[in-house]
């Protein structure tokens, strides 16, 4: 059982507390996405569970052990780098037998672990080529080779995908989701891609400023953000919000007004606000549509022609930027008045 | 600036360095004779230079009326090297002829006589050709005393590797120094090297208490110049000295055979003086070199299972070839050319001096018989350009590149 436990882990580089109190479950064989805005510390909560860095406080369990003490290698994980991180001088083969080599395996085992290995990744060809001698997805995916070698308790990836071009880095990301379900290893995976989080993950869990924002499955988080961060981070083009007041309030639905909308039964998620505090009103570009008599207008200032969707950048009356994306081809021009209406029951109030 | 005149101040700069060479290689390739009556400079053209020599053997005395020779094999016969060869010019007639004025007497008179003219030598009719040849035709059969005549030839360029046999092979100094030198150098390149590589991976990528100020301390010390500390460093090794000689004489029956002293002054003494003089740099350059490999690699090797000794004969080893290799090169040149800590602190005795300090000596012995010098001072140069060129290939370029994004 390969369970990953974090317990009030608090790091501080310094004076500066880069993560806060962050308890998290990941469960056995759960591929996890840490997600977040860069400098939010997903990428050091990441080398603290490696071991990479040292816990100012807390505790980690990997496996049902402490691993707070134990050196990076015998936390039983396995490691893949933004930058491939391979050793240069040695070859492919080299470059994934090392580990082995290092805790002693027979030379029988570690070809046959490095060469099925390979055959997982499909680069059998490739095992006796320097790294210089590779394109970067055969680099990356090397150093997946590497890690899988070791098979680990947990894959944990560093941002593996953000040095590819775009149409290897979706290659590489289905390749990653099939990896997972073929080993079934426990993995963490640390993106700033919304995408790659919202495809990959059975959890995201979202930071901010080195604090958990919200742990769930994807289509929790979309369609239930807990707050405004996660309703603006995940999702794209990103959630529209509109400024305006709580009205009255029912339990945990609210009304809102503001902005010319008047809406009544929103999912209120910001539960300690009552009728008369400020509020905004946060609705998916994709849960809008075109309505003469809608109660949200505004003038088109940006039409992007996606092909497989459009999207409208407009601005209401009151200079608030909003977005509309529909999967059709729109015949709309810059500076047309247009009027929508909106799904309340999709819609957040925060 | 233009391209020509940048191109002109090169090639100006280079002709500038390299000319010392150039003489010193010339020189050392000519003649004895050659390298005193000219400049290394005129070793490439003909010059015009007097030779004497005799007509035949002394003990050639079979009578003859015409005998005919060549002046260059006469010149050459006991000449293994710097064989004379060129165009005889013209020949110095020293004699006395019939004194025009004074009608039944002689006059000593000096003229040159050039090739094809003849001339009374010991009454016999003298022709040379300028490729040498001659003839002495006389009117009936004579035996005369071989005559040495001074011809001026146009002597065409001529080099050998006399000098270097000469300090070579006929004198032990030069390879008792050449040996010296290596024995000094080879350890006291490979001694530094080796600490300032560990230290350098401590410096850079282990965390301990005072990691920076210590640095800071070992680079500060690069600004301490060696002779600043040859008295205390002197100091230290007699007091070593006395004390082993002290130890030894406890220990050993050598106070019969009156052996007892240890000598302060020694290959070991050089190679500790060098040593400890070359880390500052040699720290300061790897471990910049060091701290500037990629982080996640050293990550890497550290999830994989790596130790810090793994780590560094593994990884930062061969990814330091450069490095470890530029800094040989200049620790090498730097003990190579060492004249004033060898000649304080290196062994006295005359095998045991280094290239530099037999160099200084030769200046004394051999000041006039500047091919001999000059050949020393080439076998010196060689050896560190050997080196460098044999170290060249480790000058790579690229050695990071694949291991990480754009390294």
């Amino acid at each position: 059982m390969a369970r990953v436990e974090l317990k009030g882990v608090n790091k501080s580089f310094g004076k500066v507390h880069v993560i806060h109190d962050i308890d998290l479950q990941i469960n056995d064989g759960e591929f996890v996405v840490f997600v977040g805005p860069s400098g939010c510390g997903k990428s050091t909560l990441l080398r603290l569970i490696a071991g990479l860095e040292n816990l100012s406080s807390g505790e980690i369990h990997i496996a049902d052990r402490a691993v707070m003490d134990l050196p990076p290698s015998k936390r039983g994980i396995a490691m893949v780098f933004q930058s491939y991180a391979l050793y240069p001088h040695m070859t492919v083969f080299h470059n994934m037998a090392f580990s082995l080599e290092l805790q002693g395996f027979s030379k029988a085992e570690i070809r046959e672990r490095v060469e099925s290995a390979a055959t997982i990744l499909q680069m059998q060809h490739l095992l006796d080529r320097r790294p210089a001698a590779l394109s970067g997805g055969q680099r990356q995916r090397v150093a997946i080779g590497r890690a899988i070698v070791r098979n680990p308790d947990v894959f944990l990836f560093d941002e593996p995908l953000s040095n590819l071009d775009a149409a290897l880095r979706h290659e590489t990301r289905v390749e990653i989701a099939k990896l997972h379900n073929q080993l079934g290893a426990t993995t963490i995976y640390v993106t700033h891609d919304q995408v790659e989080a919202m495809t990959l993950a059975d959890k995201i869990v979202v930071l901010k400023d080195g604090e958990v924002m919200q742990v769930g499955s994807p289509l929790e988080l979309f369609d239930s953000p807990a707050n405004e961060f996660v309703a603006g981070f995940l999702g794209s083009p990103k959630m529209n919000f509109f400024d305006g007041k709580l009205i009255s309030r029912e339990g945990d639905t609210a009304q809102f007004e503001g902005e010319g909308i008047h809406v009544g039964g929103v999912r209120l998620v910001s539960i300690e606000k009552n009728s008369g505090d400020n509020a905004r009103l946060g609705v998916r570009p994709q849960h809008m549509w075109l309505d003469p008599e809608g109660p949200l207008r505004g003038t088109v200032t940006l039409v992007e022609r996606l092909g497989t969707e459009t999207v409208l950048e407009l601005v209401t009356d009151k200079q608030t930027n909003f977005r509309y994306a529909v999967p059709e081809h729109l015949d709309i021009a810059i500076g047309d008045q247009t009027a929508f209406n909106f799904d309340a029951n999709m819609a957040n109030l925060f | 600036m233009t391209r020509t005149f940048k191109h002109v101040v090169l090639a100006l700069i280079v002709f500038i360095w390299v000319l010392p060479f150039v003489a010193l290689v010339t020189t050392s390739l000519r003649s004895e004779t050659a390298s005193k009556t000219s400049g290394f400079w005129q070793a490439f053209t003909p010059t015009e230079l007097g030779q004497r020599f005799g007509t035949h053997d002394r003990d050639q005395t079979d009578p003859f009326v015409s005998m005919s020779g060549n002046i260059f094999e006469r010149l050459n016969k006991n000449k293994d090297s710097f064989q004379i060869s060129g165009d005889v010019q013209s020949i110095m007639f020293k004699g006395r002829l019939p004194d025009p004025d004074k009608p039944g007497k002689t006059k000593l008179i000096k003229k040159l006589v050039a090739a094809g003219e003849v001339m009374d030598v010991r009454g016999g009719e003298f022709v040379f050709q300028s490729n040498g040849d001659f003839t002495w035709t006389f009117p009936e059969e004579t035996a005369p005393k071989p005559k040495n005549l001074d011809a001026f030839i146009n002597q065409n360029p001529v080099f050998g590797t006399d000098a270097y046999v000469e300090v070579l092979f006929e004198n032990e100094n030069v390879p008792n120094a050449l040996i010296a030198s290596f024995i000094v150098t080879i350890p006291a390149t490979i001694i530094p090297i080796t600490i300032a590589a560990f230290a350098a991976y401590a410096f850079a990528w282990m965390s301990f208490p005072g990691r920076d100020w210590l640095f800071v301390i070992v680079v500060s010390l690069m600004v301490v110049p060696t002779q600043l500390a040859f008295l205390p460093v002197l100091q230290g090794f007699s007091g070593i000295a006395s004390w082993a000689t002290q130890l030894n004489a406890w220990m050993t029956d050598c106070e019969a055979t009156q052996t007892c002293q240890v000598a302060s002054k020694t290959f070991a003494s050089l190679w500790v003086t060098h040593t400890a003089f070359g880390l500052p740099l040699a720290i300061y350059l790897l471990r910049n070199y060091i701290v500037g490999l990629p982080k996640e690699l050293l990550e890497s090797a550290r999830i994989d299972g790596a130790s810090h000794l793994q780590i560094f004969t593994r990884l930062i080893l061969p990814l330091s070839v450069p490095a470890l290799a530029s800094f040989s090169i200049f620790q090498f040149l730097w003990v190579w050319n060492d004249l004033i800590v060898a000649l304080y602190i290196g062994p006295a005795d005359s095998s045991d001096l280094v290239f530099p300090i037999r160099l200084q000596k030769q200046l004394g012995t051999f000041k006039d018989q500047l091919h001999l010098l000059n050949a020393s001072a080439v076998i010196s140069i060689v050896i560190p350009v050997i080196v460098f060129l044999s170290m060249q290939r480790y000058f790579i370029r690229g050695l990071l590149a694949g291991s990480v994004k754009g390294g």
